[in-house]
């Protein structure tokens, strides 16, 4: 190990300018991929594509539509919909949502479109039309009573106007793809159009208009993503302070910031070049990869002025830092990647998008903080009044370090361990009860108080129509519509379902089908049975659109929606276990009950990939960190006193999660693989030294005072610089980035605790043959 | 006589193909679809996929197990019997007020439902139904025997049969047996039989329903309930909130200015009546009723109700479908379930 870092030395010291020009280029060229980042997001990514669940759902979207609609609710500030301005521009929405690129034309569906239509029965039998007749003119006041009246007979109060009668609903469905290019369809643009288009020119002091669905949720996350840019600014100024109060000097400050942000623009330049997007959800890798540059240029300014103190020049000082450095270092950040890399057993795009870009991004930090930085720093002139100033503050910390060094003492060591597993049991008791899922009402992503979470209250307290839906999909051979034995297995599968608790209602051609054959029979509701006659159930059927989506062309596929109370993953569970249990009673070999579409369907595919994950992602990376540990330290009780500390905090942020009622979800998921990925480090700094110490055969507790002094300071530094570069997330105005920064804030200071007074404590018992006399 | 001994034999055959179905036990079964109620010392109501739900109290509903699910349109209690009847042309019998049930017929074949029924004893009854089903029992339902009601048929259409009875008798059966209208309702009082079917048929019978007497009524539409107010006046309801009433023998349109089909006259006193019907709809109504000229093609949204009538929509506008009195309260079935009121 050491001969590979020596050569690596010379070659990179004896080519100091060649070194500094290669990077210079470098960054130059990636810097420039870097201006052409995009902001990407996708609908596709953020589900678990090869679950079974997704499989279903990807196979019937041509003809079902899939999850990934928008509802417009266009609203008369003064409670009544039947007056000219209102019907004027629900029409103006209703053609201008039509036209936005990326609709799917034939699935706009308003008061205006020729499919919403109204039946009554008569003495003859049906009499119908549109609910707004061709010659309809809004200035005609008779004209909106017939329109009032038809949406009474068409039985679309609830639905396509809000029981309150204040408003109406325009829906469409999107695309995947763009018609125009062919590409995948730019759900960012898509969401910005709507904003303009549909808000910007119709909302004014008579009208509101309220959009939800997928793409406009995501558009508000990415616009919300944008304060990121000033979050990175304050971080950056924090973290420029910090540097310098600890390391005093306008240069040293200056060079491990500038490796950082060199960090920064590779990974971004790397990616653009990689052909990948930023997605919303993943901008905060970036910071990420900030923080954890500058914890690891401390390291290393740190062992530069260490050497430099011993007053031999800048540039041996840093191939000094570079030599010792190195290896910890670059286990640390190793650790880091592969940290980040497990994320990519995780079969959810977006997951694997954030596995690549984290990757990569620490990945580069190898090169620019543990090569490039060195070299920096060999080129400065490091004064005798610098070097001074530096030996003055080691003296007065070595009094901190004696304090801190007692956590190796048995006394406290003791004390330390009882708290220790107090904490666990705990926090493993409580870890149990973490909720898989989202928790709240709305986009999870966003908060309670947008503008998004506000508009999905108000529809879904005016209509009554839910956006929280899964569909079982009822896979059976063509024409099957028409067998009393299928719609009955529906019919009845169906009323057992809805008694399902936390199944609010529920439809499928089964049960419109006994609502139009009660019509047939003069709308006497003892008819309101599935017709054994086929002739007659055909009539029945016939009466209900593709465009229903009940059915699709030959009704071999037939969907039973099933509306929900809410979102919560217990209530889909539960909904899931339930149509798991009753489909055995139905199912033949032509008939499946297959789970799942709707947008809780998707959630429900999401949740189970989530909690199928969580296991094996925390096996493989404590699997990597444990392997990583027995390679460089190649004992087993270093590494022990490494994985314990960090295996205690990262189930403590799992109790966190309960406690601040944090489901575990696709954005917090890879949250505990981060932390464990960067929790590490401080842990390998420590024992880096400790565990040479202790092989010269120093005792524990001298072992232990002298990593303090070596490398105390930058992990308390590391820490905090850390914990402080993600904590100004918590004043995102997107949710999931506030839970993000609390967990990740939370991970990074309880792991620095745990490296610099749990691991100790354990080192005096795991060593209990090295102690010092009474210690 | 043969017939109906077969329909005999198939009935008691495929009652134990029957017996494999069970109703589903629901935590929902109050908000079904609930299609009928009865009330003596104790309530039976009956709904869609074979529910019966019985109380002693009328505030606490206990659904029972119950061999069908099949949807039962009409139960009626006599004493300690009671039977529901429905779909699949069931009829389901319980001796012990509701608690157990067996199944007396069961002919999915038919493809013909029950709409009602009613008992004159522990064991005389019948059941009616589409296409003018009509069953008898003279034994407590142990067996059932078919009829055909021909005088139940429009003038025309009678004369028409009589012509093809003579020509050939088995087209004449077949003809019979599809030309009948819907009988929805038979109500009897002080030994006469009211009857309300489809296409304007009111009638009633002094034996029992062995021989009928059509009703002139100048009205096509059909008719769901009819029910005697006082010896000398009938009400009858039915499509699109038609309301006729008849007093010394002549019928008469009362205007509503409904347009929801009325399902079932409630008698709230001497002095009030309510129509129940689609669409949530109660049509109250003071005695004597208001009589008007019948305009079919009036515009409904300019109609001023006949003095003394009041329209109200329940909140859900559920269909109501029938309702009995029942220890203070009106409980009412609706297609949203139980709804308890008071109509009194």
């Amino acid at each position: 190990m050491s001969r590979i870092t020596q050569v690596i030395e010379k070659i990179v010291f004896s080519n100091r300018k060649l070194v500094v020009a290669v990077f210079a280029i470098a960054t130059l060229f990636l810097g420039y991929q870097a201006s052409q980042m995009r902001l990407d997001a996708g609908f596709e990514k953020n589900i678990p594509l090869n679950h079974e669940y997704m499989q279903t759902y990807m196979e019937h979207r041509k003809d079902f539509g899939g999850a990934n609609n928008i509802l417009v609710s266009v609203c008369d500030k003064n409670g009544n919909i039947y007056n000219q301005n209102f019907f004027d521009t629900l029409k103006n929405v209703h053609d201008q949502l039509f036209f936005i690129n990326g609709v799917d034309r034939s699935l706009v569906v308003s008061l205006f479109s020729p499919s919403t239509r109204f039946t009554e029965i008569v003495e003859g039998g049906f009499a119908g039309g549109p609910v707004i007749p061709a010659d309809f003119d809004s200035s005609n006041q008779r004209a909106l009573d017939l329109v009032a009246a038809n949406v009474e007979k068409a039985n679309i109060v609830g639905r396509q106007v809000s029981s309150d009668y204040s408003c109406a609903m325009v829906t469409a469905q999107l695309l995947e793809l763009d018609p125009q290019t062919g590409e995948p369809l730019d759900t960012l643009a898509f969401a910005a159009e709507l904003e303009e288009q549909l808000r910007g020119q119709y909302e004014n002091d008579d009208i509101s208009i309220h959009i939800i669905g997928f793409a406009k949720m995501i558009g508000d996350v990415a616009d919300g993503a944008k304060d990121v840019v000033f979050f990175f600014a304050i971080a950056i100024a924090i973290t420029a302070i910090m540097v310098f109060f600890f390391c005093r000097s306008i240069m040293l400050t200056v060079l491990p910031l500038l490796c950082s942000v060199i960090a920064v623009v590779w990974q971004l330049g790397l990616l653009t070049s990689l052909g990948f997007g930023m997605d919303p959800m993943s901008i905060l890798v970036p910071f990420l990869v900030f923080a954890i540059g500058v914890s690891h240029g401390v390291q290393m300014i740190n062992a530069v002025e260490k050497q430099a103190v011993k007053g031999i020049g800048a540039k041996r000082a840093a191939m000094g830092a570079f030599r010792n450095l190195l290896v910890p270092g670059g286990i640390a950040l190793l650790s880091d990647t592969v940290g980040f890399m497990t994320l990519l057993v995780i079969d959810i795009g977006i997951i694997r998008e954030l596995a690549i870009t984290a990757s990569l991004g620490v990945a580069v930090i190898i090169l620019t903080n543990l090569l490039l930085l060195p070299v920096l720093m060999s080129f400065l002139k490091l004064d005798e009044d610098y070097v001074n100033k530096f030996d003055g503050k080691e003296r007065k910390s070595e009094a901190f370090w004696n304090v801190i060094a007692a956590c190796s003492r048995k006394g406290p060591a003791s004390i330390i361990l009882v708290v220790t597993a107090i904490l666990f049991v705990f926090g493993y008791y409580q870890s149990h009860q973490m909720k898989i899922g989202d928790l709240h009402a709305g986009a999870p992503a966003l908060h309670e108080s947008s503008r998004y979470n506000q508009d999905t209250f108000l529809i879904t307290d005016k209509y009554e129509v839910t956006v929280d839906y899964i569909s079982v999909l009822v896979e059976t051979t063509p024409e099957a519509c028409t067998s009393y034995s299928v719609m009955n297995a529906m019919d009845d599968f169906q009323w057992k379902m809805e008694n399902v608790k936390g199944v609010q209602s529920s439809v499928s051609l089964a049960s419109v089908a006994k609502v139009v054959n009660a019509g047939y029979n003069e709308g006497n509701v003892k008819w309101q049975v599935l017709p054994r006659n086929q002739q007659t159930l055909v009539q029945a059927i016939s009466r209900v659109p593709t465009s229903s989506g009940l059915l699709n062309g030959n009704c071999s596929v037939m969907p039973i929606i099933l509306f929900m109370e809410d979102h919560k993953a217990e209530t889909i569970s539960r909904v899931v276990d339930a149509v798991k249990a009753y489909r055995t009673d139905y199912e033949t070999d032509d008939m499946k009950f297959s789970l799942a579409s709707g947008p809780v369907g998707v959630m429900a595919a999401t949740n189970e990939a989530v909690k199928a994950a969580q296991t094996p992602m925390m096996m493989y990376v404590f699997g990597a960190v444990i392997a990583l540990c027995l390679i460089s330290f190649r004992s087993i009780r270093a590494t022990l006193v490494v994985v314990i500390p960090l295996y205690v905090v990262s189930v403590l942020a799992q109790a966190l999660m309960t406690y601040l009622q944090i489901g575990l979800t696709v954005s917090t998921l890879p949250v505990i693989a981060l932390g464990v990925g960067i929790g590490v480090d401080y842990g390998i700094y420590i024992l880096s030294t400790k565990s040479l110490e202790l092989k010269q055969g120093a005792t524990v507790q001298q072992a232990y005072l002298c990593a303090l002094r070596e490398r105390g300071s930058a992990v308390l530094f590391t820490g905090i610089t850390l914990a402080i570069g993600v904590s100004t997330w918590v004043f995102s105005s997107l949710k999931f980035q506030m839970d993000m920064g609390i967990l990740l804030t939370f991970m990074f200071v309880v792991n620095m605790l745990g490296a610099i007074i749990v691991l100790p404590a354990l080192a005096r018992f795991l060593w209990w043959k090295r102690n010092d006399q009474g210690a | 006589m043969n017939k109906a001994f077969a329909a005999c034999i198939a009935a008691s055959v495929l009652s134990v193909n029957a017996m494999a179905e069970q109703a589903f036990m629901a935590p929902l079964v109050k908000e079904s679809v609930l299609l009928d109620v009865d009330a003596s010392e104790y309530v039976v109501i009956v709904g869609e996929r074979g529910h019966i739900l019985i109380s002693s109290d009328g505030e606490t509903f206990e659904q029972v197990e119950v061999p069908t699910k099949s949807t039962l349109t009409a139960t009626t209690i006599q004493g300690d019997n009671v039977w529901a009847v429905g779909h699949d042309a069931v009829i389901l019998h319980s001796a012990d007020r509701g608690k157990t049930w067996e199944i007396q017929n069961f002919e999915p074949d038919l493809q013909r439902p029950f709409l009602d029924v009613v008992f004159f004893s522990a064991h005389e009854g019948i059941a009616v139904g589409a296409y003018g089903l009509f069953y008898r029992t003279a034994d407590g339902g142990a067996t059932w025997q078919s009829e055909r009601h021909a005088s139940l048929l429009a003038p025309m259409d009678r004369e028409y049969l009589e012509d093809i009875k003579e020509q050939d008798p088995d087209f004449y059966q077949q003809e019979l047996n599809s030309i009948l209208p819907h009988i929805n309702r038979v109500t009897p009082q002080d030994g006469i039989l009211y009857l309300a079917g489809e296409a304007g048929l009111l009638a009633y019978s002094e034996n029992g329903g062995r021989e009928w007497e059509r009703y002139e009524v100048d009205y096509t539409g059909s008719f769901f309930d009819i029910r005697p107010l006082d010896a000398d006046t009938l009400l009858a309801v039915g499509l699109r909130g038609n309301m006729f009433v008849m007093r010394d023998g002549v019928w008469e349109y009362v205007n509503t200015c409904s347009t929801s089909t009325l399902n079932s006259v409630f008698v709230a006193s001497d002095e009030r009546v309510v129509a129940m019907g689609n669409n949530g709809m109660l049509v109250s109504a003071q005695r004597p009723l208001p009589v008007s000229e019948h305009d079919p093609y009036a515009s409904t949204s300019r109609c001023e109700p006949a003095k003394g009538i009041k329209t109200r929509q329940v909140d859900d506008k559920a269909a109501l479908l029938n309702a009995v009195q029942f220890k203070g309260n009106t409980i009412a079935v609706s297609a949203n379930g139980i709804k308890i009121m008071n109509l009194k």
